[in-house]
């Protein structure tokens, strides 16, 4: 009954599988969610979907080896340098606005 | 003593079984990030979603990788989370509502979206699709100073910037009320 499950970790297609499934999580929080900060986690999801399908690639090619460690080594500082702003930026509107879901933020709206 | 080539009863790989129960528990601590009520439950969450993501580097033969997942998002990022959550936590603020009128639609699309991409992923005939590599630490460190330095110095000046910019946006104004 599990014999499919036999050397799946040896599969690309189980990774990238899992990768997209984690990306379409972090999908539906970004849209369903109301708090700033949430929406940022779910943005923090998809930031690493992205990174365990490049990890992925560079293990079962030996073309891209070390090149797809490098560049997830690059977009997890990226994603630290986005966290950083993005975080700001909600703390400075909370400062203003004194909620942190975004349904109350309409002041480009009148 | 040595461990047995596969799991008994089960017939897996030690391999295989680790990356089924590093994978369930991604993805199960990925929805519970944007499932849960309690936003700071669902920080301690995506910790965890963290830590098995780099379980899943190690698998797949990134230790570099894993241990700067560690190091920046368990260690930093996800404090920096928290931190956010509490300074924005208001006690009269209602946490009742947590999702916004277009959940439901919302889920659909991501549904469609997840399994639009396992079908193109399994109908795909990726070429390189072979056996799994370890990544040679030292390899990577001479691609990294050689072919990525621009790459490499870029990052840092955007490094520099967002901690400028993070301190100018979220300092208060000399004369402000709080």
């Amino acid at each position: 009954m599990l014999a499919f499950l036999n050397g799946i970790s040896q599969s690309l297609d189980a990774y990238l599988v899992l990768s997209g499934l984690l990306f379409a999580i972090g999908t539906f929080g970004f849209l369903a969610r109301r708090n700033a900060i949430s929406m940022l986690m779910s943005i923090e999801l998809m930031l690493n979907a992205v990174n365990l399908a490049i990890i992925s690639f560079g293990a079962f090619s030996t073309s891209l080896r070390e090149s797809a460690s490098v560049i997830a080594l690059i977009v997890i500082a990226a994603a630290a340098a986005e966290a950083t702003i993005g975080l700001a930026i909600v703390i400075a509107i909370f400062r203003n606005k004194k909620t942190p879901l975004v349904d109350e933020y309409d002041a480009m709206r009148d | 003593m040595t461990l047995p080539e596969t799991i008994p009863l089960l017939g897996f790989t030690w391999d295989d079984l680790l990356f089924m129960t590093l994978a369930a528990v991604m993805v199960g601590s990925a929805l519970l990030v944007v499932t849960m009520k309690d936003i700071i439950r669902c920080g301690l969450a995506m910790i965890i979603c963290f830590a098995a993501l780099a379980g899943l580097y190690v698998l797949a033969g990134a230790p570099v990788v894993a241990g700067a997942q560690v190091l920046v998002y368990i260690g930093a990022i996800s404090v920096l989370v928290l931190f956010a959550i509490m300074l924005t936590q208001t006690k009269s603020g209602p946490a009742a509502l947590v999702f916004q009128t277009q959940a439901f639609p919302a889920a659909i699309a991501s549904a469609v979206l997840a399994l639009l991409i396992a079908v193109t992923v399994a109908s795909t005939d990726w070429p390189a699709a072979g056996a799994r590599i370890w990544t040679d630490t030292t390899k990577l460190a001479e691609t990294l100073f050689s072919d990525y330095t621009l790459p490499f110095e870029v990052v840092s000046v955007l490094l520099l910037a967002a901690v400028i910019g993070g301190v100018y946006l979220a300092k208060r104004e000399p004369g402000g009320t709080d």
